[in-house]
């Protein structure tokens, strides 16, 4: 194992990263080679098409999943298991049904020994961030798709995160409802000044929020090219810069789809 | 029409029937009595003692059989649930003495424990606490890796993990599982009682047979029958409506 010299100017980085998952039916390589940094404060979106290994980053980010190789660090030390520093927020919001909203929201604060009332202070102060704090006694099914994800936001910050991963969130949702909760996420962001990790296969999404938007290769994932976006926000969908540099991600990011469906085509050959 | 008065009216029509066949005399009334004179033999059941002193006695073997069912289902199947040595080989043995009926548990009953109460109850447990067991870790099992993963990145390990996420997220399974094995006890306990004597509705119900009494028969059917209906309208509808509606299963009505 290569020594890890600490650069504490990155609040997250992934260092050669790769994963392979084996199975009966073959290797799946994942990633391989990932490297990803991240400044404090920054908001950085990983974009790739659908199977190039996103979600793995995220989830090795988030220690659900161990890498094969290389290491992530946050403020220069490896991490280890799953652990509050890193919260994740997963394409479905994942609340509990058998808890009310506020319940929800303070269940990881509870996870970490926090006596009640404090917890539910925590817990309502941080509902009233997304603006759902007259839904706290509510039951999870009686919230719209866009509010119970308003919900995971709130109950991840309530944690007080170092840094922020997001693996689709927003996907799942309709466009208006969607764009709401984009100009949502920024505003929180500036508030709370998290570093967050995107994780999106929508070139449009990935640039209204990134501050640098890192372009994933199809399978093995590793980063084929950085875009840095630095147009004012709160960045409007239709502007014309914003759409001309879509423009150019999205040509890179078709080659890559088309890539990753020769692969497929390729492994079922084989197998 | 609302659902009570369906089945009101749904029950009023059997009885009439029941009535109108009788009053054909297509049998003799041995064979099958009035609704009247099965409302009389239940009365004088009642009246007379038998049946209240026959009822508390099957309710508290049920009650007892049931309530250790419960003490050993639910740790086994939590257990089963999460442990993968566990469910390959106890999981497995469960699994197949699902296929025995109860009732053949009595021989070896009493040949263990003689003509005792301790063999009565090994039978009801024997009913009961396999089907706890078997859906509990059903339930267990099941619970969805989305909320675990959630649960986990929030920094919960071990018990809190258990008692926070596995437990709640498995109770609709549990609650079915001990509902299935009330009415597995409750019947185990009526066939032990009928074919080896004893005190208790069963004894009642062979009593009838022997005696040529079909009204009386058929009035300890009934009250077989409403005991069973009766637990689960007052104990496991009640509990089943609070978790469907919790978890946003109810329909809008």
């Amino acid at each position: 194992m290569t020594p890890l010299s600490a650069s504490p100017f990155w609040k997250l980085e992934l260092r050669g990263v790769s994963k392979t998952f084996r199975s009966s039916h073959g290797n799946y390589h994942a990633l391989k080679g990932l490297d990803v940094s991240a400044a404090p404060g920054e908001f950085v979106c990983l974009l790739g098409p659908s199977g190039c290994g996103k979600t793995t980053a995220l989830n090795i980010i988030a220690g659900l999943e161990q890498a094969d190789e290389g290491a992530v660090l946050i403020d220069g030390r490896p991490v280890g298991g799953p652990g509050p520093d890193r919260g994740l927020i997963f394409q479905e919001a994942a609340l509990f049904p058998w808890l009310n909203v506020r319940d929800n929201v303070a269940f990881g604060l509870a996870a970490q020994g926090m006596p009640h009332r404090e917890r539910m202070r925590l817990a309502d102060s941080h509902l009233e961030m997304v603006h759902l704090q007259e839904f706290a006694a509510a039951s999870v099914y009686q919230l719209s798709g866009g509010m119970k994800q308003r919900v995971a936001l709130a109950r991840a910050l309530a944690l007080n995160p170092q840094v922020l991963l997001m693996d689709e969130p927003f996907a799942a949702l309709d466009a208006q409802t969607r764009e709401a909760l984009h100009l949502e996420l920024q505003s929180l962001w500036a508030a709370t000044r998290k570093t967050i990790v995107f994780v999106t296969h929508n070139v449009r999404e990935a640039l209204v929020l990134g501050d640098r938007v890192l372009l994933l290769s199809a399978r093995p994932g590793h980063v084929k090219r950085e875009f840095r976006c630095e147009l004012p926000r709160p960045r409007p969908m239709e502007s014309h810069t914003l759409v001309d540099l879509a423009q150019t991600v999205m040509e890179d990011l078709r080659s890559e789809v088309l890539a990753a469906q020769e692969e497929a085509r390729r492994e079922r050959r084989s197998s | 029409m609302s659902g009570a008065r369906r089945r009101l009216l749904f029950f009023a029509g059997l009885l009439v029937l029941w009535e109108v066949l009788v009053r054909l005399q297509l049998w003799p009334d041995y064979v099958i009595p009035s609704p009247l004179a099965v409302a009389r033999a239940l009365v004088d059941g009642f009246v007379s003692g038998v049946l209240p002193r026959a009822i508390l006695i099957s309710l508290r073997r049920v009650a007892l059989g049931y309530g250790v069912s419960l003490l050993i289902g639910l740790p086994l199947g939590l257990l089963l649930g999460r442990t993968r040595l566990l469910q390959d080989t106890l999981g497995t043995l469960v699994l197949g003495l699902q296929a025995l009926p109860s009732i053949c548990w009595l021989p070896l009953a009493l040949l263990w424990f003689g003509l005792s109460e301790t063999a009565i109850g090994f039978v009801v447990v024997m009913g009961a606490v396999l089907s706890i067991t078997l859906s509990t870790a059903d339930g267990v099992r099941n619970t969805p890796p989305l909320y675990l993963r959630a649960a986990r990145t929030m920094g919960a390990r071990g018990w809190r993990l258990y008692a926070g996420v596995i437990l709640p997220s498995a109770l609709p399974a549990i609650l079915s599982g001990m509902k299935l094995g009330w009415s597995f006890a409750w019947r185990s306990l009526m066939a032990a009682e009928l074919i080896y004597i004893t005190t208790g509705l069963g004894q009642v119900l062979t009593l009838g047979r022997e005696l040529n009494d079909m009204t009386r028969v058929l009035s300890v059917m009934l009250v077989i029958i409403a005991i069973g209906l009766l637990t689960d309208y007052a104990v496991f509808r009640p509990a089943e409506q609070r978790v469907r509606q919790r978890w946003g299963l109810q329909g809008v009505a």
